[in-house]
């Protein structure tokens, strides 16, 4: 017989992640995340640190950036908050980009067809146009879940498809196209529709309070009420529910209510607080980083504001990251991704333990 | 007799369009398939069949040569679906947001690198691309020759990879192993096979097919690569796997659908019929929720698909 000793290493799961081993992951996935982007920028033929310097700069390097930042953070924090209340109760509602843009478009038809407005109510108005189109459009991907049993993730991209195209046939020589116009778009919104700005020197507008004001909202949801108990008890275990006697199905459909009536509201702080037009671009890509933004944000209403700021961050400094480094802007999307994956990989792997399994 | 002549040929040229068009649709579903049989959701269709056009078109480009760009989109989507196993089979990270990640890394990823890698020119430059290949004899038959037997190797190839996957999944030893860890992983894990190896090896080749089916996309027909050129069709893909009940020949009857739905768009507004283009375009997403709706049973799905499996 031959005498060594033979130390094996094992892989295990452990049942809770300790604080430390929590926070050695998180730091090793953005350290990670940030190594890649370094790399990203090498290969766009930039230097790495200049880049990153830009990008902080053309974040945070003046008031105006700043409030710009904040501006771009707006409708991430929505649809974050979107994710995050679909998401705690494991229901995967995808959709919030389709839901930002049936948002936008039931405000502008609700300004526009819902009669005469005095000046004073023109921004309620807008406002509860956006959280009824939103959250119908949601609720549509609800029906379907709980009547048809089509699965939510695929009927709300699905949704997300299609919502565009209804879009441009309302634009592209519809009934919404500005008169004489050129491009895919409507005509300026009335004035007294739009919401006002904060701060002299940014275009920081009204709708980052609503925002700010929906985390509140959400945070006291999810924390203080019958709602909020049957959502976080939905998503550890909905059958169980099901059981003690709950209707699942009507709390389906008031799930993707709520979470659509967020997502709606960014399509109304974009028109109304930012391009005041509807169109396309001012619309579109908030639902799909919204998720990622309430995955960093831990699903919880406090980590998403953060996260939210931060991409905002990621959007506004790229514009003049591009300018100084030629790195294109698109980058900022990859990052995103990039991000989620790393935080994903290093969550679960603070789950994991290496134990030496000694063999003699 | 001349109208008769000019609808026959209208058919004709729809029916090739239809199998054409279903080349990438075919080829992403296929491999969905085989994923899902093994249990594993690969939500990340979308962006793999993104990120295989993208790369494909880019190393086609640099290599002066199709084949390097097919070879290469290939390969990017089996490297995605590999990342992609690891952290939902190994790490256990869930299916549904680990494959969004995926999608979105593709769309960002491409856009990025297209806009670095051809800064200078302002436009991307156009390749060649695979012309058709006739089979002798068979193409000179009526009607059928023109539709089946006037298109593309890749095309070719995905149609003969239904017969192919039918045969892999229910006439060998390894698919019924595939088909065991997604019923019963458990019975599997008894035998001393391992589970996670046979989900990797499923989940990478679906990668695989969907890098191909990108390939076809921007290689194999438009020449070129254009941000987000997929548009949705990874998501088809899933949803005709769901809609032909996990089998391969309903597999390939629902893409045909798919594709003629298409088909039928592309030659309305060819021949100028007075329908806005964005009803037709929507048609294959609206189409796709009513075949959820209509085909409700997911008797024939893999009973613990989505759920990771673990001994405890």
């Amino acid at each position: 017989m031959t005498d060594f000793s033979i130390a094996e290493w094992r892989i295990e799961r452990r049942r809770e992640a300790r604080p430390a081993a929590r926070f050695i992951g998180l730091g090793a996935a953005l350290a990670g995340a940030i190594i890649v982007c370094g790399m990203l920028f090498l290969a766009a033929g930039a230097e790495p640190l200049k880049a990153f310097a830009s990008l902080a700069k053309g974040s945070f390097g003046s008031l105006r950036a700043t409030g710009e930042t904040l501006v771009k953070a707006t409708p991430l924090i929505f649809t974050g908050l979107a994710a995050c209340v679909a998401f705690r109760a494991r229901i995967w509602n995808i959709g919030a980009e389709g839901q930002v843009f049936a948002g936008a478009m039931f405000a502008y038809w609700a300004q526009h067809n819902l009669g005469e407005f005095p000046a004073l109510v023109q921004i309620p108005v807008v406002v509860m146009g956006g959280i009824a189109g939103g959250g119908l459009y949601a609720a549509l991907a609800g029906l379907l879940k709980t009547r048809f049993s089509v699965d939510e993730v695929i009927s709300t991209v699905m949704l997300n498809y299609i919502i565009v195209y209804v879009l441009s046939l309302l634009l592209l020589r519809g009934p919404w196209s500005e008169a004489g116009g050129f491009f895919e778009q409507t005509a300026r919104v009335d004035r007294d529709a739009t919401l006002p700005m904060l701060i002299a020197g940014t275009r920081l507008h009204m709708g980052f309070l609503l925002a700010l004001a929906a985390a509140v909202l959400v945070h006291l949801i999810l924390t203080r009420t019958p709602l909020g108990y049957e959502i976080r008890a939905a998503g550890s275990n909905l059958r169980a529910l099901d059981v003690q006697g709950t209707n699942t199905r009507r709390l389906i459909i008031v799930v993707m209510l709520l979470s659509g009536a967020l997502a709606g509201l960014a399509g109304v702080t974009e028109v109304y607080g930012v391009h005041y037009r509807l169109k396309a671009g001012a619309v579109a890509g908030y639902g799909y980083s919204g998720i990622i933004v309430a995955i960093l944000g831990q699903l919880h209403p406090v980590g998403v504001v953060a996260a939210a700021i931060l991409f905002g961050a990621l959007l506004n400094g790229a514009t003049l990251m591009q300018i100084e480094t030629g790195v294109p802007s698109a980058l900022i999307y990859a990052i995103q991704a990039i991000l989620l994956l790393f935080f994903l990989a290093g969550w679960a792997m603070c789950n994991f333990r290496l134990r030496r399994t000694g063999r003699v | 007799m001349f109208e008769s002549f000019l609808q026959a040929t209208i058919l004709v040229s729809v029916a090739a369009a239809t199998i054409r068009i279903a080349t990438p649709l075919l080829l992403a579903a296929l491999g969905e398939l085989v994923a899902e049989r093994s249990g594993v959701y690969n939500m990340g269709l979308e962006g793999m069949m993104l990120m295989g056009a993208f790369i494909g078109y880019l190393s086609a480009h640099q290599s002066g040569s199709l084949w390097v760009g097919v070879a290469a989109a290939g390969l990017t989507g089996a490297a995605m679906a590999a990342v992609f196993a690891f952290m939902v089979i190994t790490l256990k990270v869930e299916q549904i947001v680990t494959g969004l990640a995926v999608n979105l890394l593709g769309a960002g990823l491409s856009t990025y690198w297209l806009r670095a890698a051809f800064s200078d020119s302002g436009q991307t430059p156009v390749i060649p691309f695979f012309e058709n290949v006739p089979i002798p004899v068979l193409s000179q038959l009526p009607v059928v020759g023109p539709i089946l037997f006037d298109q593309k190797l890749l095309t070719y190839f995905a149609f003969l990879m239904v017969p192919a996957v039918w045969f892999l999944l229910f006439r060998t030893r390894y698919g019924l192993i595939i088909r065991c860890a997604g019923d019963n992983p458990k019975a599997l894990d008894v035998k001393g096979v391992s589970v996670a190896a046979v989900q990797y090896a499923a989940v990478v080749f679906g990668g695989l097919m969907a890098g191909l089916g990108g390939a076809f996309l921007s290689v194999g027909s438009a020449a070129r690569f254009v941000p987000d050129m997929t548009n949705g069709r990874g998501w088809l893909a899933i949803i005709i796997v769901i809609a032909g009940l996990w089998r391969p020949y309903a597999v390939l009857a629902a893409t045909l659908v798919f594709s003629f739905l298409d088909a039928l768009q592309l030659q309305i507004q060819g021949i100028g019929i007075a329908i806005p283009y964005q009803l037709l375009l929507m048609m294959p997403y609206v189409v796709a929720i009513i075949a959820l709706m209509v085909r409700r049973s997911r008797a024939n799905a893999p009973a613990m698909l989505g759920m990771p499996y673990s001994r405890e």
